[in-house]
Formats: C-alpha cells, structure tokens, sequence
C-alpha cells in the first residue's frame, strides 16, 4: 500500500478503530480510560489529517486510491482530496477533537457520556468520507453514515427538559435528510446513465449536460443538497435540531454537518450543472431569500440556539450564492465561507452550551449582564458573535465579501443584472445580521432589554450563591484553537484562498 | 429415434430430490420418536431437517457455474428442444436464497415446542415440503411445473399457519391464507390457459419465440399475462392484492411468518421474474407499465400503514409488503426484461437474510411477550445484547441506512434500475424510503431505551434460535462489509 493511500483510508479507519477500541475498554475496564481513547481517537485523527494535507497535491490526480469495490455495480472505493477538499477536511477533524475535548470536563446529564463520545466519532468518520469520496454511489454511502448516530445524539441526548421535542426534532432531522439524500442518489443514477461512470472526477472532466435527463439529474442532485445545506426553504428541520441537540452535537451539527450539502454543491452538482440552464440564477435567488429570511428570524427569536442556528442558515446561503454563481472565485467563497462558519458558528455553539450549562436555559430574556458576571465567558461571546456579523479582519467578514463579489462578478452565461441585484440584497443581509447580533451582545452581555424581545420572567441568578464559574481550562482548550483561526484566516484570506483556484481549475478544468 | 425412455439428470433434481427424501425421514423420525418433551428432543426433527438441508446444499453448490437442463422434449420438427426443468446461476442463487431461509425458519420453529401446542415431527415434514416445492419453481421452465411447484409451496404453508392446536386466531389466518391462495391460483390458471391457448406452448421459450413471431390472437395474449401477473401478485402480496398478509403473520406462529414473508414471498417472485423475464418478454411494453403501477402502490400503502402499528409482526408484515413494492421497481422500469432480473434478485436475496433477521429476534421477544407490542421490545440492547443488535443491525439494514450497508446497496441497485426508464418511480421511491424511516426508527428507538427491569437478562433464548440469529447476523456484517462477495455473484446471472 502506498503512502497516499494509507493516509487516505487511515483518515476513515482510525475514527473507525478509536471507536471499536473505546467500546472494548468500556467494557472491560473504567469509562474515563474509555472516554480517554475516544478523545485521544479525535487528536490522532487530527494529526493523521494534517499529514494528510501535507502529502496532498493541488489537484485530485495527484493523492488518490481507486479500487474496485462493487466491481458488478460498477461502484469503485475512490478516495482523494485537493485544495476543495483539504481546508473541509482539516476543519472537520479540528471540530471534532475541540467537541471531544469539550466531553472531558462536561458529563451529560442522563449519563453515557463514553457512547456519546463514540457517536461523535463514527459521525466524523462518515463525514471526513464524504470529503474524501470520488465515487457518487461512496460518496452517497458515507453520506448516510453520519444519520443514524446523529440521530441518537439528538434523541438522546438533546435537551433534557423536552424529551417530546428533541425526539420530534431528530426525527425529523432523520426523515429530511433521508429524504433529501435518497432524491440525489436518484439524480446520481440519471447522471450515470448518462455519463456511464460513478466517478466524479471524470465526470467533471469530460461530462457536458444537456438534454432533459440531464436538467432532471441535476434537479435531483440539488434538491437533496438544499435539504443539507440548507437553502430556504427546505431549512425548517434545521433550528429544531440545532436547538434540541446537546451542545457538542449542534456543534458537529452546524460546523460540519452542513459542510457536507456545502461540499455536495461545489464537487457533485457543479460539474452535472450546465451554465445555461436556468438553474444557476434560482438557485441563487432562494439562497439570497434564505439570508434575509435567517436574518429577519434571528431578530424574532428568544431563544439564543434557535437563534444561531437561524443565522447559520443566512450563512449558509451565503456559500449557495457564490456556488451558483459558478466562477472560480465562486468555488474559493463557497470553501471560505464554509470554513469560517463552521470555525464561527462552532464557538458560538459551545459558548451557547457553557450558557446553558451554568444558567440552565439559553432563553434570551432571562440571561442578562454576563459581562458581570462571567467577563470571560461574555467576552468569548462577544468575540463569535462579531465574528460571525462580518467585523473585517476576522474570517467571517471574507466568507460574505467573497460570495458577493463572486455575484457581481459571476459566469459570464449567467444573467449580470439578476446576479447584481441579488448581491445587493445579500450585502443588505450582511447588515440585518449585525442588527440582531448586536441586539443580542447588548441585552444578553450588557442587561439592556433586547431589541424585540418581551422581557418576561426575572434574570436568571447563578445557581449557587457565589459567583459562577467563568470559562474553565478545558473550555479554553477545546475554544481556542476555534479563536485563534478566526483570527488567522481574518488576517490573512490567502492561506485559503490560492490552493481552492487551483484545484477548482483543475477540477473543473477551467473556467 | 429418441429413446422412449426419458434421460434424467439426477444430479440437476438432486437437491430438491434431497429436501423430498429429508422430509420422510423426519416424518418418520417422529413417528419412531414419537413427540419431543424437552427442549432438548425438540432440537432432533429440527436438527434433521438442518442436515437436510445442508445435504441438500452439496449438490447445489456443486452445480454452481453449471447450466444443465432436463425433462425435455423434442421438437417434433426437429426445432430446439424445450425443457421443463433448468438449472442455471439464478436458479442457484434462489436456491440458496432457500436452503438459507428454511434452514434459518427451521431453527427458530424449536421455539414453538416449549408451548407444546405444535406436532413438531409434522412441522419439520410440511417446511421440508414446502421448501421442495420453492426448489423446484426456481428451476422451472414451463408454465404447468411453475404452477404446481408454487402450489406445492402453498399448500404446506396453510397447514403450518394453523398447526398450533387450540388457536382460534391461528385457524382464521390459515383460512384467510388458504382462501385467497386459492382464489390467486384460480386467476392464475386462467390466465396460464389463455397465453396457452394464444401461443399453443406452456414452454418459456415456445412462447417466447410465439410471441415474438406473433402467432395467435394478440387480445388473448394480453389478456392471459394480465391475469398470470394478477395471480402472482396475490402471492407476493402485491398491492391491492395484499389484504390476507397482515392478519395471517400476526395469526402464524413467528416462524411460520418469517416462512411466508420470506421463502414464500420470494417463490413469488421468482415466479413472477421467470414469467415475465423468460416467457413474456416480448410483451415488456404491455406488463412493465401495470407493474410500475403496482411497485408504486405497494411501497406506498404498505409505509403508510406501517406507520400506525404498534404490534411487531403486523409492523414487519407491512414492511414487508413496501419491501415487495421496491422488489418490483425494477421490473416496472423494464426497457429489456432481463436488465430487470439483476436488480430484482439482489434486492431480494438481501430482503431474504435481513428481514429473517427481525423475524429470528421477534421469536426470541415472543416467548416472553406473546402480544409483541413495540414497548415489548424496550431494552433489549441491555438485556440481551446480541439479539438487541442483531435487530437494530436488521432494521437500519431495511430502513437503507449504513450500518446497514447491503441494504443501502440494496436501495441504490434499485434505484438504478428505475433512474432512466421511469424516474417518477425512483422518486415515488426515494419518498417511500422517507416515510419507511419513521416506523424502523421508532422500534429502533425502544430497542435503546433504557430497561424496564433491572438486572440480568430474563430471556431465555433457545440454542437453535440463538443460531439462527447468528446466522443472518454474521450474514449481514459480512456483507456489509464485503458486499462484492454477494452481489458480485447474484449480479452475474445474466452476463
């Protein structure tokens, strides 16, 4: 076996391993030690990824492992990565050993915290698959994998004051996204019987859409990735679920789970999309309805995980709107901005756990003057939250700035005025976004009444008469790592950006 | 000058020759033995029904990569000849989808003992014929062997149905069975008459070529596939031909259920397949609409109504009737009849050991929880931890969804079939799979439920169960993991 392709399928099989291995010594000996290979099992992971990357060339050719797997279905074990892939990949693994951390010093309630840890793991292990995967029907395969885990994540152990709602919640996280992927394995088997081929990368190399078969695989395709992603306005799964999730699984949920529809778009539905269609500007078009409408509901919501995962719907149709734009600048938005909001909205949501873990609620009009009360905690809030609005120099503000330049600047067979005017009204999302932002930052860390929402119900007290705790080691441990990226990636866009054009060139083969 | 005598290959009928033979011996066995009266005795007419079958298996898959015929009869005008009997890699592949699955329901019927209602000599004997006649429908190759091979499927089965002494719901489901059996092979013989009468063969490649010649009047044609497809779709309980299946599974013994949803079910169909990919081809453009018509209602009517159950059997009972839609997409998507039997057969091979599955760990719940309501189920992963899995592992299986990773393959061999031809089918699907989600998960969910009692397990799982589990357990993990060792081979039959 060959290095590349051991770093390949190591990067599936050591999550895989950690977890058998976490179930053996959870039997046979203490959960802490259980736990502690778990975890160890994501940092091991992490680094197997960044060896990975550094073996990785620009293009798909140049790391990959092709084997027959079904050889009577046609269906191959291709696995490979490139600058599209990569920063998803590394994003992943990153999240992933931050949620583990995080299980160390935070016990869930109902117990069962070493399950949960391995949940975790076999979810990352099914994602980082997807970001490797070259065959549609793998691809499809290590799609699915992540849903049934996560559905006991969510069932499990979501919030624990609403056993009816967090069940309702993951179900119908489970049914979307199984409906969702069953209709692109639909558009996968159009796309095959058109082409004669599972593999992506030949497909976008040599495959030219046309004819109606085409326009329906391409349909399909998209549809089951809006469901993901989501795109307004098949989004209504998503704030149930990021709300009742625990918090390491809004996490995953929103930092790498969403990835998976984001990445769908820019290696599967691309290359079996043709310019000419109309699709590009509909697409485009609900994407931009998504972020006015994310941005409108995070102003309505009184409950600050609703409320996050409302904005990562805006954001995530900020990544849509550079896809559809179908540029190569398009392709570096989409990557950016996916990564900035799983690093952004990743932090958000464990800043949302601690809350919720000291003061028992995240309910907006109870929870008041965390500056005074836990300054650090606040001031990590803070930070995340203008991360996230778009403040300039941090990674946020060039996910948003790149997506719409993308739509200004999109695919010459695309509509220029519908795009323009589209990004006008993206741009005035990226302002409504700072408005609910900084509503929150005042009433929530300061203790002024938040704008729109009815102060009812007395401030929550600490639970104990001393001060709360303020962010703990641990916490920090599993955070920074999150600050410090968006900090790095604000600074300097460019790590980013030059290795995404020149896969997306050769991916594409061109613009 | 032909011999008079007809040369037969003994070696071709050896199996099914076998499983005849095995079933005398058990019934004598028992007479000698007389009834068992510990478990332990139980497990004799079982343990000799398994060798016979394992006997049976020798020549079969001795014949593997072997296309031999026999029964034949000459062209009188020295045309080629036509045989009543064949056995070639999809015979073989059935014929393993059966050995398994007989093997597997004679395992879990030793649960039937402990209550003592059930003559188990005469259990063993009728599963043995039953499953001679399941042999022999695969390898058939004209119309009247089809007809009375599937017959001889049936007609053990009414009996095994309501073999436990004493039941009167038992009674009333062998009668539901017995009479819409009837009633499905009467319509069936019409229509077997009039694709006679129209092409003047039972022979599956006389008619084939009539057909194709056009010899006959074409309306009777038609009219006499129509009604064979009818009557076979009352035996794989085919909506809106479905009506007998939920009260006669729940009525059954849990074995005799896993029998019908499983071997039963799959002589149907291959039933169906023969009739359709080797006789009436030529008429693709007449029965490939009205069975997409009947693929889409199956699916949906039986995921609708699943929804609603709370009683175990009756859930699996419906489940299985939206497997058996999803069995036919590929047929309703038939642009050439053969490139339907690939798919088709690969999804019900891994129906086959999966849904035994679910059946093998409902036996296990059913001795302590008769009414088998889904709470029933609470805890199991805790208390009894390999057949706790086992099912979950079966039921992410059914449901599409990796671990479950053959009944994913599964899913997307169907969906490819159907992607093309007629998309509107692949969605109507891809819906169904959605709405089939709901009710695996919601078993799936009491399964992980914390137990209601503390302690050790209280199940007391029979050996001969406990082996059948493992059987379709290690069956499912291995192809999951492997999934070319199955689908590879099952693939293959036609090219």
């Amino acid at each position: 076996m060959t290095t590349s392709a051991l770093a390949l399928n190591g990067l599936v099989a050591v999550p895989v391993g950690f977890v058998l291995l976490a179930g053996l010594f959870a039997r046979r000996t203490s959960d802490n030690l259980a736990l502690g290979i778990a975890v160890l099992g994501s940092v091991v992971t992490f680094g197997w990824s960044i060896w990975l990357t550094l073996l990785a060339g620009s293009s798909l050719g140049d790391t990959d492992f092709d084997e027959a797997w079904i050889a009577s279905m046609d269906v191959r074990w291709h696995l490979g990565v490139d600058g599209i892939s990569i920063p998803l990949i590394l994003m992943t693994t990153l999240i992933a050993a931050c949620c583990l951390l995080s299980l160390i010093k935070h016990a869930p309630q109902c117990g069962g915290r070493v399950s949960l840890a391995m949940l975790l793991l076999v979810i990352e292990a099914g994602v980082l698959g997807s970001f490797l995967a070259l065959d549609m029907v793998l691809f499809f395969v290590f799609f699915e994998v992540a849903l049934i885990p996560m559905w006991f994540v969510i069932n499990s152990w979501g919030d624990e004051h609403d056993p009816v709602g967090r069940r309702r919640a993951a179900t119908r996280f489970l049914i979307f996204t199984v409906l969702g992927s069953a209709l692109m394995l639909v558009g996968f088997m159009l796309v095959r019987s058109l082409t004669g081929t599972f593999d992506i990368a030949e497909i976008a190399a040599s495959y030219t859409p046309s004819g109606s078969t085409a326009v329906a695989a391409s349909l399909l395709i998209g549809l089951g990735l809006a469901v993901k992603t989501p795109l307004w306005p098949l989004h209504i799964w998503l704030p149930d679920a990021h709300a009742k999730a625990p918090t390491v699984g809004s996490v995953l949920l929103a930092a790498v789970l969403l990835k998976l529809g984001a990445y769908g778009f820019v290696r599967f539905w691309m290359p079996v999309t043709s310019v000419d269609w109309d699709g590009a500007p509909v697409v485009a078009a609900l994407a931009v309805i998504g972020i006015i409408y994310a941005a409108l509901a995070c102003l309505a919501q009184t409950d600050l995980k609703r409320l996050i995962a409302y904005s990562s719907v805006g954001h995530m149709g900020f990544v849509i709107l550079a896809v559809a734009t179908f540029t190569v600048g398009g392709v570096q938005a989409a990557v950016y901005a996916s990564v900035a909001h799983g690093l952004i909205t990743g932090l958000l949501f464990f800043v949302a756990g601690a809350i919720k873990d000291r003061y028992g609620t995240t309910d907006l009009a109870r929870i008041r003057e965390l500056y005074g009360r836990v300054p650090r905690l606040g001031g990590v809030f803070a930070f995340a939250a203008i991360a996230s609005l778009g403040l300039p120099g941090l990674a946020g503000f060039w996910g948003e700035m790149l997506a719409i330049r993308a739509a200004v600047d999109q695919s010459a067979a695309l509509p220029g005025g519908t795009f323009a005017v589209l990004a006008v009204i993206a741009a005035f999302g990226v302002i409504l976004t700072s408005a609910y932002f900084l509503a929150v930052m005042r009433g929530m860390l300061q203790g002024a009444p938040a704008l729109g929402v009815p102060v009812q119900g007395a401030p929550v007290q600490s639970p104990s008469a001393q001060a709360t705790t303020d962010v703990h080691a641990m916490e920090w441990v599993a955070w920074s790592p999150l600050i410090a990226l968006t900090v790095v990636f604000g600074v300097a866009p460019g790590l980013l950006l030059a290795p995404v054009s020149d896969a997306a060139r050769a991916f594409f083969g061109g613009f | 000058m032909p011999d008079a005598v007809q040369v037969i290959d003994w070696f071709a009928i050896a199996p099914a020759l076998i499983l005849a033979i095995s079933a005398a011996v058990v019934l004598l066995a028992d007479a000698f033995f007389g009834p068992p009266r510990s478990r332990r005795q139980a497990l004799i007419p079982a343990t000799l029904t398994v060798i016979g079958i394992l006997a049976a298996s020798v020549p079969a898959i001795m014949l593997w990569g072997e296309t031999r015929a026999t029964f034949c009869i000459a062209e009188p005008l020295g045309g080629p000849t036509a045989c009543s009997f064949a056995v070639d890699q999809f015979t073989l592949v059935f014929w393993g989808i059966v050995l398994f699955g007989t093997a597997v329901v004679a395992l879990l019927g030793t649960v039937e003992v402990a209550g003592g209602r059930t003559p188990h000599g005469e259990w063993n004997f009728l599963l043995l014929c039953s499953a001679t006649g399941a042999l022999t429908i695969a390898a058939s190759r004209d119309l009247i062997t089809l007809v009375v091979a599937l017959e001889v499927v049936s007609l053990p089965a009414f009996a095994m149905v309501g073999m436990r002494r004493g039941d009167a719901r038992a009674a009333e489901a062998s009668l539901k069975f017995f009479l819409v059996s009837v009633i499905s092979t009467a319509v069936m013989l019409m229509g077997v008459s009039l694709v006679y009468g129209a092409t003047g063969s039972v022979f599956f490649s006389q008619i084939d070529s009539a057909l194709a010649v056009g010899v006959g009047p074409r309306q009777v044609a038609v009219a006499g596939t129509l009604l064979t497809i009818v009557g076979l779709a009352f035996k794989v309980a085919a909506v809106p031909f479905h009506m007998w299946v939920p009260d006669t599974y729940v009525g059954a013994p849990v074995a005799v259920a896993a029998y019908l949803s499983v071997v039963s079910k799959a002589a149907g169909f291959v039933g169906l397949m023969l009739v359709l990919t080797f006789a009436l081809q030529g008429f693709a453009d007449v029965w490939a609409p009205l069975v997409a018509v009947l693929a889409a209602l199956t699916m949906t009517v039986g995921n609708v109504l699943a929804l609603w159950q709370q009683h175990a059997v009756r859930l699996l009972a419906w489940s299985s009737v939206a497997q058996a839609g999803y069995i036919l997409v590929p047929f309703g998507a038939a642009a050439t009849a053969s490139s339907a039997l690939g798919p088709s057969l690969g999804y019900l091979v891994i129906y086959a050991f999966v849904n035994l599955g679910a059946f093998a760990v409902a036996t296990v719940v059913g001795t302590r929880y008769p009414g088998q309501r889904l709470s029933d189920y609470r805890g199991l992963i805790r208390e009894e931890p390999w057949a706790g899995w086992a099912l979950a592992f079966a039921l992410v299986a059914l449901a599409g969804l990796p671990p479950g990773i053959i009944g994913l393959l599964a899913k997307v061999l169907v969906f490819s079939s159907a992607a093309g031809p007629v998309t509107w089918l692949a969605v109507v699907m891809a819906v169904n799979v959605a709405i089939g989600m709901v009710y695996y998960v919601r078993w799936l969910m009491e399964l992980f439920r914390p137990a209601t009692v503390d302690g050790g397990s209280t199940y007391d799982v029979p050996n001969g169960v406990g082996i059948a589990i493992g059987m379709t357990f290690t069956a499912g993990i291995a192809f999951s993991i492997f999934p070319g060792l199955l689908l590879d081979p099952v693939l293959a039959v036609l090219r």
